[in-house]
């Protein structure tokens, strides 16, 4: 019994000295559709991504990139194979305790913004804040101003979210995603629904928080310009990656 | 730091106010009916009882003669002798209590009876002219009959009270009256089943509501019916006794029972009908207002799942954002239970209001100018327990299959 512990102490401390510069590993993972048929949407994929590092994920639909960003999202738990994130082995974790995981250490931005339409801007990028509880709600109030001036949207903080336009949307959700300092920013095609203009904005605020942050960014995105101005590519072709 | 839970909860109820005025009135109907319905079927069940118990009392004491004769003869059983006794009869029978005072006394040692009276009942003919009734005479000690039944209450015409102060007066029911075609002042004759008769004055008259009581009955002094029944100061066919709560009364006639060598009657006893159709009205009421707010439950359900599946994507997105189920439970409960507080609140105070209007309606029966209504603080707190426990069961639902949403298949369109 004592022996086996401490087999674990000792492998799970290697993890960690191999994971220091490793905002994000995935490995081996496996996963299936079932429904209507049994089918194979990722074959073995193992990937490292480090910390600081403004990765993009590309490939035709239903190469299973999209599938893949949720997995690391850790909301799909339905998979084989080990994620650990921030030296968390989220596999396996129950729900609740993935939920306050996300809360904690990762930020979404997502093609559509999804934003609570009847609450206003500021609540809505103070709203995973309040959740986590770890700062004063003047804290929070400060910090979420600070951002929607870095975004450029300071001036509507008192609008609803329903109110402002589509490209202003996009950053008060990237604002919303980044207001608990997480360690991994994932969005789903965050430029997909954007004009030239508004994707430009929003890829130089990924590239500015990945740079002088070191927040690590990890985007599916279908836009082969946003693409190669990151600083790795992943490309998937039929559930596998192909660098 | 008000918590973020509450604060999305609020924010969702008061974004959409129409929907929220619907649920909250779905809520404020049923418990207010719930309320109503009771505080009537309640005001009916007493005006029942105290229209009853205007001429009955809780606990009666009277000679109960009934039963075989005893026969005397001892049955010897040898083989060759036959005793028969055909035809037996009450040889020496007793009509009433000849010693009620005793029976008074055994019931004024218990402390749960609070009002005594005892009366000489006896069946009568009264005769006006031609016209005859047979009928019912009541002598009464008007003193204890007044607290007891508050007969002054029940009087149309006239005065209990002057029954004491002639011994030829008598107040008639109002049904009775009529029959005889007498009224205040009329000399009317009655005869005794002995063949006695006497001349009587009419001082009054008197309206119970008991249709079957007004139309024969007539009231006289006990005195005077002692008279004129030639018996003794301390007899009486009857000794009434009524305790603090009718209910009561069934335990408390068995207490005294032992002590007492007459027989001895809980108003139950004899009328049984009178409670089964209290506890029938009271199931009615019951299920019927449950109904009711079962109904609204099926509102608020619907406003929830309607709720629910309007905000998908926002539940999807909060959850990405690392609110778990529980939370979403709380969310959408607390909605639902907001509704119902509001809803409960303003129900109860429109069952309040709707029963005291009923309350005033005019409703002219017996000694009732309006519609009877009982304000129970029970009615009230079980209406409210009740109407909060079906809109949490019926925000639960929704709330539930909220917190089970799968992000990635909202998320992912």
């Amino acid at each position: 019994m004592n022996v086996s512990i401490i087999g674990i102490t000792i492998i799970t401390m290697g993890v960690i000295k191999n994971n220091k510069m490793k905002a994000l590993t995935a490995n081996k993972i496996t996963k299936y559709f079932h429904d209507p048929e049994t089918f194979q949407v990722l074959k073995d994929v193992s990937f490292d991504v480090n910390k600081g590092e403004f990765v993009s994920i590309v490939g035709k639909s239903g190469s299973g990139k999209s599938t893949l960003l949720y997995l690391l999202s850790t909301m799909d738990t339905s998979y084989e194979g080990n994620i650990t994130i921030n030296d968390t082995t989220v596999t396996g974790l129950t729900q609740n305790q993935l939920a306050k995981f996300r809360n904690e250490h990762i930020g979404f931005v997502f093609q559509f913004h999804y934003l609570l339409p009847e609450f206003s801007v500021l609540d809505n990028v103070m709203l995973p804040a309040l959740k986590l509880k770890k700062k004063s709600k003047e804290e929070i109030e400060a910090r979420a101003m600070e951002l929607l001036t870095l975004l450029d949207i300071k001036g509507h903080e008192t609008k609803k979210a329903s109110k402002i336009s589509g490209g202003q949307q996009q950053r008060v959700a990237i604002a919303r995603a980044l207001i608990n300092e997480p360690a991994i920013i994932m969005g789903d095609e965050p430029t997909g629904n954007l004009d030239s203009k508004n994707t430009k904005i929003v890829f130089d605020i990924f590239r500015q928080l990945a740079k002088e942050k070191g927040q690590t960014i990890i985007a599916v995105t279908h836009d082969d310009e946003f693409a190669a101005n990151c600083d790795r590519i992943i490309e998937m072709v039929d559930g596998k990656i192909i660098q | 730091m008000a918590n973020i839970n509450n604060k999305i909860s609020w924010t969702h109820l008061t974004s959409k106010v129409k929907q929220l005025i619907v649920a909250v009135l779905s809520v404020t109907f049923g418990i207010s009916m719930y309320v109503f319905m009771n505080s009537f079927m309640n005001g009916v069940n007493n005006a029942q009882t105290d229209i009853t118990f205007t001429s009955m009392s809780h606990i009666r004491v009277y000679n109960d003669p009934a039963g075989e004769p005893a026969i005397l003869l001892s049955q010897k059983s040898t083989s060759d002798t036959l005793t028969m006794v055909s035809n037996a009869k009450h040889i020496n029978y007793t009509e009433g209590m000849i010693n009620a005072d005793e029976v008074k006394e055994v019931l004024q040692k218990n402390k749960d009876i609070v009002a005594i009276t005892e009366q000489v009942n006896q069946n009568v003919f009264f005769r006006n002219g031609v016209t005859k009734v047979s009928g019912s005479l009541s002598g009464v000690d008007t003193a204890n009959e007044i607290q007891m039944f508050n007969t002054t209450e029940y009087i149309t015409e006239g005065s209990l009270n002057d029954l004491d102060k002639r011994s030829d007066a008598v107040v008639l029911g109002t049904g009775l009256a009529d029959k005889l075609s007498a009224s205040m002042g009329d000399n009317i004759s009655l005869t005794t089943a002995d063949g006695v008769n006497k001349v009587f004055k009419v001082v009054g008259l008197i309206e119970t509501g008991s249709g079957s009581v007004d139309k024969s009955r007539a009231i006289i002094s006990i005195n005077t019916a002692r008279q004129l029944l030639s018996k003794n100061k301390s007899y009486a066919t009857d000794v009434m006794a009524n305790v603090k709560d009718y209910n009561d009364a069934k335990t408390i006639a068995d207490e005294v029972r032992s002590d007492i060598k007459y027989k001895t009657e809980a108003w139950q006893e004899g009328n049984a009908q009178l409670e089964s159709a209290n506890t029938l009205r009271d199931i009615i009421a019951i299920a019927v207002s449950l109904t009711i707010l079962i109904v609204a439950g099926f509102g608020i359900y619907n406003i929830m799942n309607m709720t629910v599946s309007e905000k998908i994507r926002e539940i999807a997105i909060l959850k990405a954002m690392g609110f778990d189920g529980r939370d979403i439970v709380y969310i959408f409960l607390v909605q639902s239970v907001i509704i119902g507080l509001i809803g409960g609140f303003i129900g109860l105070l429109l069952g309040f209001a709707v029963a005291s209007i009923v309350d005033r309606i005019p409703f002219k029966i017996a000694s009732f100018d309006t519609l009877p209504i009982t304000y129970l603080p029970a009615d009230y707190i079980l209406a409210m327990i009740f109407g909060l426990a079906i809109t949490f069961i019926a925000g639960y639902l929704p709330a539930r299959k909220a917190s089970k949403i799968d992000p990635v298949q909202i998320l992912r369109g």
